[in-house]
């Protein structure tokens, strides 16, 4: 049954007792505007991500491997699925709109997608690093999302990818403990990837950050950012590789990793669509997809005739 | 198994495992860029499906020439030098699967009349005398069923515009030719079904092929072009790859070029 709220503070008072919101409840605009931005971007970076991959899906080395890079495609393609169904229900945009609106750079999705693959390793250095970021994330909106069904959604695709994740890390540890190019391949890819997947959880988050205030978010950006420091710096030198920040260092008192500045301006720049390879990759989409529109013309006609 | 019918039945088994590898490849080429995003999630999972055949037929390869006496598995490495590394003159795929598609069109009627095709060879085995073929047929006839579903599905209902009509029939027009080449002879084929191990030879599939592709797309059959336009001589399987076949393979083994001693 839909619920309503006289004013914003008497909505905001329910979310701050723990309130979850439904599809069906009288919400705020402004709430409703926020948390369908935020899935919405969501969703367009599953996507992407899928796009991202396709690039090198068809040149993995190995059958039973491939197979595997299949599967996470699906589950990352199915993510983007189930979250453009969520967003598409709270009545602001159709799949369809956000899908078109993404393709006409009308849209954003995270930073770590307007890059370019490069090799493959970038491909193992995006299923591990990234992942996790993204991972990170998706677990602090989990831990106290006060939207209903995208908490839900984010339930199963957490678990999936921290299979992603683990897929990642089996192939990094083939890789460290594999031959000088590899190791070579790798650290190449990791000079181009560490720096954009720490700035996929953005700049510190600002103290009037609505998605905080209202309980979409639980942990601000630059805590999340720190605890993925603290993890992947040791971890990606106890494989013996180099960690690209010039200026890390380490608190023997605090025992915690400091990477330096961050140089900010290549997300800005992602966000204005000017990543590197962003205008290809939204291109290849936006071909495709005119290209095919005959036969979404077709079935989409008869579903909606059935 | 007599040591005339092992030669036949490895030739067999290279040319179905490599389309089934290379159809599962071709799958891969359209995951993010099918028409909606149902497509691309059914094409990841029919192409996880293909690559698993074709890696459970590989196996049975190796299984051959390891010898009845040993109880040692094929392993990935194995698999992958075996699917990934032979000369060209030892593959035993076919244009039909080797021919890259940039239309949906083309690539949804390759995917029904593979699959079509697919289902009936898996017939042909269903009852071989080789058991470890049979029961590969077992495995994968639950899945052939799914796929083509989906592919009749999806059919059916773009039959119902004359845009998409004319689209699909352009496309079975491409592949048309490639029919014979896919329903292809391997050595020794007559040996095989001399011993059991396969019901009739591959060549048997191409008429039962061409009547059920007239039948799904609603073309008159005198409108399919001759028949066996080729000798069967030249239908055969170890007569040599198309020209899509270097590209294809060479995207394929680009990262195991870069470093042959690699385990990724």
């Amino acid at each position: 049954m839909s619920r309503t709220w006289k004013d914003l503070s008497t909505f905001e008072a329910f979310l701050d007792d723990g309130g979850i919101v439904e599809v069906d409840d009288d919400m705020p605009d402004e709430y409703r505007n926020a948390v369908f931005t935020f899935i919405e971007m969501h969703a367009n970076s599953e996507y992407m991500g899928g796009l991202t991959e396709r690039d090198w899906i068809p040149k993995t080395p190995g059958l039973r491997h491939k197979m595997s890079v299949l599967a996470k495609t699906q589950d990352e393609i199915g993510h983007g699925h189930l979250l453009y169904m969520v967003a598409a229900d709270m009545g602001i945009k159709t799949r369809t709109e956000m899908l078109e609106d993404l393709m006409a750079g009308k849209s954003r999705f995270h930073n770590v997608f307007h890059y370019k693959a490069e090799t493959w390793g970038d491909q193992v250095a995006i299923a591990f690093l990234v992942d996790a970021a993204a991972l990170a994330s998706q677990q602090a909106v989990f831990k106290n999302c006060s939207y209903g069904p995208y908490r839900r959604i984010l339930k199963r695709i957490i678990s999936e990818e921290g299979f992603h994740m683990r897929l990642g890390e089996d192939r990094m540890m083939r890789i460290a403990q594999g031959t000088d190019t590899q190791k070579e391949i790798f650290q190449g890819a990791l000079d181009r990837w560490f720096w954009p997947a720490l700035q996929l959880f953005g700049p510190d988050s600002k103290p009037n950050d609505v998605l905080l205030k209202w309980h979409i978010k639980s942990e601000r950006n630059e805590v999340l950012r720190d605890k993925w420091v603290q993890k992947f710096v040791p971890m990606l030198q106890s494989y013996g590789f180099t960690v690209p920040a010039p200026d890390l260092s380490y608190d023997e008192e605090t025992k915690k990793w400091d990477v330096g500045p961050i140089d900010w301006e290549p997300l800005k720049k992602t966000l204005a669509q000017g990543g590197p390879d962003s205008a290809r990759r939204i291109e290849t989409a936006k071909n495709a997809w005119d290209e095919s529109a005959w036969a979404r013309d077709v079935l989409d006609g008869s579903k909606a005739n059935a | 198994m007599s040591e005339q019918v092992t030669p036949g039945l490895r030739d067999f088994l290279l040319s179905f495992a490599d389309d089934e590898h290379f159809i599962g490849q071709q799958h891969t080429e359209w995951i993010g860029v099918a028409p909606f995003l149902e497509e691309d999630l059914a094409l990841a999972s029919i192409g996880q499906d293909e690559l698993g055949h074709a890696a459970m037929l590989y196996e049975l390869v190796l299984d051959l020439d390891r010898g009845p006496d040993s109880d040692s598995e094929a392993t990935d490495i194995e698999i992958d030098r075996l699917a990934y590394r032979r000369t060209d003159g030892e593959y035993r795929s076919c244009a039909f699967t080797e021919y890259p598609t940039t239309d949906w069109a083309e690539a949804l009627v390759r995917h029904w009349i593979y699959d079509t095709f697919e289902a009936m060879r898996w017939d042909l085995v269903a009852s071989s005398s080789y058991q470890p073929l049979a029961n590969a047929a077992v495995r994968a006839g639950r899945e052939e069923t799914f796929h083509l579903r989906h592919a009749d599905a999806l059919i059916d209902t773009l039959s119902t515009n004359a845009e998409a009509i004319s689209r699909l029939r352009t496309a079975v027009d491409v592949f048309l030719p490639m029919v014979g080449g896919l329903a292809g002879v391997t050595e020794n084929e007559d040996d095989l079904v001399a011993a059991g191990v396969i019901s009739a030879k591959s060549s048997s599939l191409h008429e039962p092929l061409r009547a059920a592709i007239a039948e799904r797309f609603g073309i008159d059959h005198t409108d399919l072009g001759p028949t066996d336009s080729k000798p069967e001589s030249e239908l055969r399987r170890d007569s040599g790859r198309s020209e899509h076949f270097a590209p294809m393979i060479s995207r394929m083994r680009e990262v195991f070029d870069l470093d042959p001693t690699a385990i990724w």
